[in-house]
């Protein structure tokens, strides 16, 4: 765990800013360490070791709120540190129109500690080094002779760290936390004479190195690469115009992280992310409206045991729990910090993270899902589908700032006819608006799926852990366009 | 307390470190980053931030094994343990094949440190640049504003075992600032120069505020696909041909992540656009005399007349490409440092009645890829957007999306602007010097389904 002596600093920063006038206090150290490993093609790239800490201070003075960071860890510089960032505060204080409160939210004191079977501290390069080589030579293999396609260019990374924090508030939130990763990203390239196909894919959970054997990453990387031969040697055109689509666990993750999760973030709705990240198609007066069919249920949940997003307390010291964002259709529940559910009068659900030292906390999600319904199986959902499409897997995709107009493109697509799976289709493009997608539900399937991703918000921009998913979930009645 | 060295008492530190456990080659780079943000939403400030950073870049080779370690703590003993750690843990890594030499005379930069020192001292002009930029968008007909002003500076310090070294320094203040009439109503404002003297925060904010107002009522296109023509802003090609420079690195093209693999001395694009790499230079906003490996930055022409001239490279992809260096290090990853796109001779008025069924775009966000190798994306566009028809501006629009390939694009572009601006900021990674660009049959779609009720 970290230095009693780091600890020390955000006590003395916490009462520093106090003694200087900020009305509210809170100071975190946090950092991590890491080895990553890189191959390109097969080929091994330098490896990288991280060992980065610092401090963050963040103030109320007057209504104004002011952060500040260094990693200099000595008392003298976090002096320093406290004295600017009050200072600056009180510079812009004549600018704050809405006074900032951090209102009464239950703080905790807590030490939270992930368990490891195989330590993720110094893991070995080497050892990182030939996971990869094992994955890529078997990517190579089995492409070899499949149809004129080759994967020609692979791109793999995998890192192994730890994050760990202390946070201290000046009403009392006293959180220890160290969270162990491993994950993976991976980008492959299958060519067929002037035809490319492409897949990016990211794994990762927290835990130690046991995660490579449970998610059964080599078998995972190679079930893609499998898909990426199919795709170019025997997709058909996709077809087009109204009908029903089945997305899988990975399409119903990202469907409900970007057109449930950034929607329903307070921040946005309240207009803070307004220049950056955007805001909302919904208000502040929105809890309540129907927004999705009955079928529709979304959650976001940061303490699933492993997840990529797990953060059962958050970093303003307050406890995290699970929230039904969308409840058979209805928005039931915005993410909130301390400043937002304080304004808006409701319980905070603990939904504040920050990537790193030198990032202020903002609402994020954890891991948002669609939760799974009353299909027993993938084969179960798809029989309801007379002539339609099943989604698998997605290659680009987007969405407005407001969350509202969203477009997912296939890569792994089936044609579904009189309820069964038929030919590969290339490249169907769902573009469809928030509320005609969960407006749209008709059923889910019962398997919960997780996908890994790292959520971009916030200026300068944090990029933060979080698992994607969701069971099968079957939409009737909507466009497909697209299809190359 | 432990004891904190300055940048080049650390690099020196580093290398005298290495060397002693016997690597074969060392470079030690300090990063010392000093930020200042404001940021606000709904016409008040939502935040201030200070964050000063310190950071040693490390890479080791013994052996034609390679090893690179970042590190945050400048104490004299954490670094030295972390330099052991860095050394031991090479030992068990393979021979990298990627691996070249540095050069073996080392090179002495003189210490540079011409950015505006005005910069240093940017906490006492946050709140009056605020306010001046908020007040010309409620001048101009916004009801909020949302935005952030960032004022930083960043210096770069290097010693190799080779005997380079040096020191360089550049500054950057940014702004960025949104205007809303209404939910579905809003306007972009950008405003980005290295030096205090040229930093327009109220033409910013005019602009998005007048676009605000122009926005409001802004219908949705008939069809579900159609092909216009799109006059892009300098923030909206930015963000765009950006992409290319980016794509113009070797390791991106050895990685079959780029469009430009084979296409060295191939026509990519118009022969009206020329696309230039330049590492230092009045209004770089990311200036750096050399790379990470110590080489010295220059100017590169990456596309001229339409033809690909170059990709960048560091020491180690330039062997494999049989040339030499564009002092573009990145250790792994070479990549560009500011981008200049030539202008044209065009003036904005002059583009617009050029068009005959066009959009003119203002900001965009949330450019993705279906695929790298093949270049082909759509991006959102937001804020000001506007239909075109017989050379005249018609109607507001919203709820679009733009499709195309970066080829296509890039060889589809028929006028650009003499009118040129830096822009860097949420969705422009690298700093680029960017004209008003004209581009033909670009794919604009709409989502399926009926918008909400209006929230309020």
């Amino acid at each position: 765990m970290l230095h009693e002596e780091y600890k020390d600093l955000a006590e003395y920063c916490v009462r520093e800013a106090r003694r200087l006038g900020a009305e509210y206090a809170e100071a975190r150290v946090h950092g991590g360490k890491g080895t990553g490993f890189l191959l390109k093609n097969g080929e091994p790239q330098p490896s990288v070791i991280d060992d980065s800490f610092g401090i963050a201070a963040r103030v109320i003075v007057g209504g104004a709120m002011g952060f500040g960071a260094t990693n200099l860890l000595s008392r003298e510089r976090v002096k320093d540190l406290t004295v600017t960032t009050v200072k600056m505060a009180k510079f812009t204080a004549r600018l704050v129109k809405e006074p900032i409160k951090m209102g009464e939210s239950k703080t905790a004191t807590r030490k939270v500690r992930v368990a490891e079977k195989e330590p993720v501290e110094g893991a070995d390069p080497n050892w990182l080094k030939s996971l990869l080589l094992e994955i890529d030579n078997s990517v190579v293999k089995l492409a070899k002779g499949k149809g004129g396609v080759k994967i020609a260019n692979r791109i793999m990374v995998a890192s192994a760290g730890f994050e760990e924090k202390y946070l201290v508030t000046s009403d009392g939130a006293k959180v220890e936390s160290r969270v162990p990763r491993f994950s993976y990203f991976g980008i492959l390239t299958a060519l067929k004479g002037g035809d490319a196909a492409q897949r990016t894919i990211q794994r990762g959970e927290t835990g130690g190195l046991e995660i490579v054997k449970r998610i059964r990453l080599r078998e995972n990387v190679e079930d893609e690469a499998r898909t990426l031969v199919d795709v170019l040697s025997r997709a058909e055109k996709a077809p087009t115009g109204i009908m029903d689509v089945v997305l899988s666990p990975e399409l119903s993750g990202i469907a409900a992280h970007e057109s449930v999760g950034h929607p329903q973030e307070a921040d946005r709705i309240l207009g803070r992310e307004g220049a950056q990240a955007g805001e909302s198609y919904l208000s502040k007066d929105s809890l309540g409206t129907k927004v999705g069919s009955d079928e529709a249920y979304v959650s976001d949940d940061p303490t699933i045991e492993h997840s990529n997003g797990f953060c059962p307390v958050d970093d303003e010291g307050v406890v995290a729990k699970k929230r039904r964002l969308i409840v058979g259709g209805t928005v039931t529940e915005f993410l909130q910090n301390r400043s937002t559910s304080s304004l808006l009068g409701v319980e905070n659900n603990g939904s504040s993270r920050s990537a790193g030292f030198d990032r202020e906390p903002i609402i994020r999600m954890s891991n948002t899902f669609v939760e799974p319904g009353d299909y027993a199986t993938t084969e179960e959902l798809l029989k309801e589908v007379r002539d339609g499409i099943y989604l698998k897997s997605f290659t680009e995709w987007n969405i407005d700032d407001k969350r509202l107009n969203q477009r997912y493109t296939g890569l792994e697509a089936y044609r579904v006819r009189n309820g069964e799976t038929t030919t590969l289709v290339r490249a169907p493009v769902l573009e469809i608006t928030t509320p005609a997608l969960w407006g749209s539900v008709k059923g889910r399937s019962s398997r919960l799926e997780f996908e890994a991703a790292n959520c971009g918000k916030g200026d300068p921009m944090q990029g933060i852990p979080v698992w994607t998913g969701g069971p099968d979930t079957l939409l009737a009645g909507v466009r497909i366009a697209g299809g190359s | 307390m432990a004891r904190v060295m300055d940048p080049d008492e650390s690099n020196e530190f580093g290398v005298k470190t290495a060397k002693k456990l016997g690597a074969d080659e060392a470079i030690l780079m300090t990063v010392v980053s000093s930020e200042r943000m404001a940021r606000f939403a709904n016409s008040s400030v939502t935040v201030t931030k200070s964050v000063k950073e310190s950071g040693q870049m490390v890479y080791l080779v013994k052996g034609g094994r390679r090893i690179i370690g970042s590190s945050s703590n400048p104490e004299r003993s954490s670094l030295e343990r972390f330099i052991e750690l860095l050394y031991k843990s090479m030992a068990s890594l393979p021979k990298d094949a990627g691996y070249v030499p540095l050069p073996s005379r080392g090179r002495k930069y003189p210490r540079r440190s011409s950015y505006d020192k005005k910069l240093d001292r940017a906490e006492n002009l946050l709140a009056d640049y605020v306010e001046e930029a908020v007040g010309a968008a409620d001048s101009a007909g916004a009801r909020r504003t949302a935005g952030s002003l960032e004022a930083g500076v960043t210096s770069h310090h290097i010693m190799s075992s080779t005997g380079t070294s040096g020191s360089d320094a550049s500054g950057r203040i940014l702004l960025n600032i949104r205007a809303f009439t209404d939910r579905d109503a809003s306007g972009h404002g950008l405003s980005c120069a290295s030096a205090v003297r040229d930093f327009r925060p109220a033409v910013a904010g005019k602009r998005a505020g007048a676009h605000s107002k122009t926005m409001r009522n802004a219908r949705q296109l008939g069809g579900e696909a159609e092909s216009y023509q799109v006059l892009m802003s300098p923030t909206v090609a930015s963000n765009l041909i950006a992409l290319v420079g980016e794509f113009a690195s070797a390791f991106s093209v050895e990685a079959g992540t780029s469009y430009l693999v084979d296409k060295l001395g191939k026509k990519v694009a118009s022969g009206d656009l020329d696309l230039t790499d330049v590492g230092s230079g009045d209004g770089c906003l990311q200036a750096r005399t050399f790379d990470d490996e110590g080489q010295p930055t220059r100017s590169n022409k990456l596309v001229e007349g339409g033809v690909l001239k170059t990709y960048l490279h560091n020491l180690s992809t330039a062997k494999r490409f049989k040339t030499k260096s564009t002092g573009n290090a990145g250790l792994v990853e070479p990549g560009p440092w500011n981008l200049e796109v030539g202008a044209g001779d065009s003036t904005y008025e002059e583009m617009v009645k050029e068009m005959r069924h066009g959009l003119v775009l203002t900001s965009n966000w949330y450019t993705r890829f279906k695929n790298y190798r093949t270049g082909e994306f759509s991006t959102v566009p937001r804020d000001g957007t506007y239909l075109v028809e017989s050379g005249e501006v018609k109607a507001p629009i919203k709820g679009i999306r733009v499709s195309d390939s970066l080829e296509r694009m890039t060889s589809s572009i028929r006028l650009l602007s003499k009118e040129r601006e830096w822009v860097q900021w949420w969705e422009v990674d690298t700093p680029t010097l960017c004209p008003w660009v004209l581009v033909d049959g670009m794919t604009v779609t709409k989502a399926y389904g009926e918008s909400p009720p209006r929230a309020s």
